[in-house]
């Protein structure tokens, strides 16, 4: 005999009886940890494209220059 | 010359201006009348209360917008150029905050009249009339105030009428809000004095429209 | 040093407030109490001893059912009701014996129990057939609320259920919004401030901020939507927090586009800077003060009594707060590196001129 409610959402009860909230839990820090990681790898290669573009700037000012 | 006359005379130079054209005028009375009767094409003249009240506030709001939308003289670049050296920018708003309530005032006095006329007053009779005509009044002062800031940006940003209405309608949504609830109350048959809090809060938007308006301006204006 | 630890630090937060979100059970509750034989107490002959049943959910009785104690409570007045029948964890039958006489019709049902604590159910139970006396009193039982014997819980809310859980996603994303736009706003202010002639750098700012800042905006839309789906039954509802909500995104959307639609920098970063500071304002005014004066259906206002509860609760205060802190360090590092960005690529640009 099953309250009304959780026949129209099966999913109370079913989610935590069935360990499934590991796998849910596990897959949410999987992806939020390799979002740190693509963050973390974009900042470093803006970094690295900034550094270059300033280079260029300053050389191709002292071209100007001379 | 004082403050005080020349924001008069701005606002005259305004009024003169609209009157010269007369076709201008008359196209905004003419949109809202057909807007009011493809509304009483669509329904007759026994609209149900909720659909009275929707349709007239959709046609208000619409009238009001496209009352502001028009191109004006003083948007030109060349006209602004000169005008920042004559006047303050703060009169300027001034004057043309006060021309828009004349303008949406007039506007929204038609359609409301219209409305009434061919929808019927199944909804209000006798004072409650009256009380939806000071919601009416009250609301074109709030576009008034917010449009009159949110037209001088779209112009100086050299957009359009798009521009206007995305700037402007997400921001005239709290307004819309408070005025479609103010009428539907009225509609009930709730009494006046229970329902007039509304009224208070479109007073207050439009003062803080304004006031907002006021301050950041003289930033939006200047070169 | 510092520079790293931020960031790591953000993103271990909120890899704990996944884990623990999606982890932590949900602690028991009473979902209804309810008469058994309905169809016999039709037959015109009012039976004042009547079975009801009694379901929980997540609830153990099946341990020490004799400890599993029943009350009805209205106001300061509470009174027992005999446990019957301990059929499973989750079900239990009572027998309505009551006076002839009661103060009210409209109870809220309690139940003690070691394990589950005391568990509470609003306006469970409304009886028929009594005459009502409002100054009826009732012998006064030995009562005092037990705390649950369970591990870390989430508290089981009416209605709410395990959707509880979207505390954690959706509230964090309109606090980092709020960080982000007011990040925006005082860019604003600043760009403005400075003489004429100056540089964009502020308005660059701002720009990067309303960027990101509209990415969690949406994603509270969405995380709203999904519970509003679930909770309330529709994806969308009038209601004052909704308007609010759903006029900021629209506005600051607006902010985008007029930036869009300007080409000259200078003129773009004024114009922007004017419409940021009074979408800002004005946003404030309506998120602060117009829903104090309106009736909102929303968890954290008035008219929804079964959160008042919600910052009290310390097994949500845990996994809120950090939570929080961690969405906003997520928000500011976006934020940073979309700047970077918009920086280097005016740069290139100007670098392809020459």
């Amino acid at each position: 005999m099953f309250h009304t409610l959780l026949q129209v959402n099966p999913i109370e009860g079913f989610f935590f009886g069935s360990g499934k909230s590991m796998v849910v839990g596990g897959v949410a820090v999987i992806i939020i940890v390799g979002l740190g990681l693509w963050m973390w790898r974009m900042e470093k290669r803006i970094q690295r494209l900034d550094e270059t573009a300033t280079r260029q700037t300053n050389s191709s000012n002292e071209s100007a220059e001379a | 010359m004082s403050a005080l006359s020349n924001i008069r005379f701005l606002l005259q130079h305004a009024i003169r201006v609209e009157l010269r054209n007369r076709h201008g005028i008359a196209g905004l009375l003419v949109f809202a009348v057909a807007a009011v009767y493809t509304c009483y094409q669509a329904t007759g003249t026994h609209a149900e209360q909720e659909s009275w009240n929707a349709l007239a506030w959709v046609v208000l709001l619409f009238a009001g917008f496209n009352a502001v939308s028009k191109p004006w003289a003083d948007d030109d670049e060349g006209v602004r150029a000169f005008l920042i050296h004559a006047v303050q920018p703060q009169h300027w708003l001034i004057a043309r905050t006060l021309y828009y309530m004349v303008l949406l005032g007039t506007v929204s006095t038609v359609t409301f009249a219209a409305f009434l006329l061919f929808l019927g007053m199944d909804h209000l009779s006798g004072w409650t009339a009256g009380h939806y005509y000071a919601g009416v009044m009250l609301t074109s002062t709030a576009l008034a105030s917010l449009l009159a800031m949110i037209q001088a940006l779209a112009s100086r940003a050299g957009g359009g009428f798009s521009l206007i209405a995305v700037l402007g309608l997400p921001l005239i949504i709290p307004v819309i809000l408070v005025s479609t609830r103010y009428g539907s109350d009225l509609m009930r048959g709730i009494a006046f004095g229970d329902t007039a809090h509304h009224l208070l809060f479109l007073a207050t938007l439009s003062a803080g429209f304004f006031a907002l308006g006021y301050i950041l301006f003289p930033y939006l204006w200047r070169d | 040093m510092i520079q790293r630890s931020w960031k790591i630090g953000g993103i271990a937060l909120l890899a704990y407030v996944f884990w623990t979100t999606f982890t932590v059970p949900l602690g028991p509750g009473l979902l209804e109490f309810r008469d058994r034989n309905e169809a016999a107490s039709t037959d015109g002959i009012t039976k004042r001893i009547e079975t009801y049943e009694l379901i929980g959910l997540g609830t153990h009785w099946t341990v020490q059912p004799e400890e599993l104690r029943l009350f009805i409570r209205k106001g300061d007045q509470i009174t027992p009701l005999p446990v019957i029948d301990v059929i499973d964890d989750t079900h239990a039958h009572a027998a309505l014996l009551l006076p002839d006489t009661l103060p009210s019709k409209a109870w809220d049902v309690l139940i003690n129990h070691p394990i589950d604590g005391t568990l509470f159910l609003q306006n469970g139970l409304f009886v028929e057939g009594f005459v009502v006396d409002e100054s009826a009193q009732l012998p006064r039982p030995q009562f005092e609320e037990r705390s649950a014997d369970l591990p870390h819980h989430f508290p089981f809310q009416p209605r709410i259920f395990e959707t509880i859980r979207n505390l954690m996603l959706h509230v964090p994303m309109w606090f980092t919004m709020f960080l982000l736009m007011g990040i925006a706003f005082v860019a604003s202010i600043r760009q403005l401030s400075q003489s004429a002639g100056g540089s964009s750098l502020f308005d660059l700012r701002a720009e990067a901020s309303v960027q990101v800042g509209m990415v969690f905006g949406v994603l509270g839309l969405l995380t709203g939507s999904l519970w509003a789906r679930y909770t309330w039954g529709a994806w969308w509802v009038d209601d004052p927090q909704l308007n609010g909500a759903l006029v900021t995104v629209l506005v600051y959307a607006g902010y985008l586009i007029l930036r869009g639609s300007v080409e000259d920098e200078r003129l773009k970063a004024r114009l922007a800077a004017v419409y940021n500071l009074f979408a800002f304002v004005i946003l404030t005014i309506l998120l602060m003060v117009l829903p104090r004066f309106t009736e909102s259906l929303h968890p954290g206002k008035g008219g929804n009594p079964g959160f008042n509860s919600y910052d009290l609760d310390s097994s949500l205060r845990a996994v809120f707060y950090p939570a929080v802190l961690g969405w906003m360090l997520l928000g500011t590092w976006m934020y940073r590196i979309r700047l970077q960005a918009t920086r280097l690529n005016q740069k290139l640009h100007r670098l392809n001129d020459e």
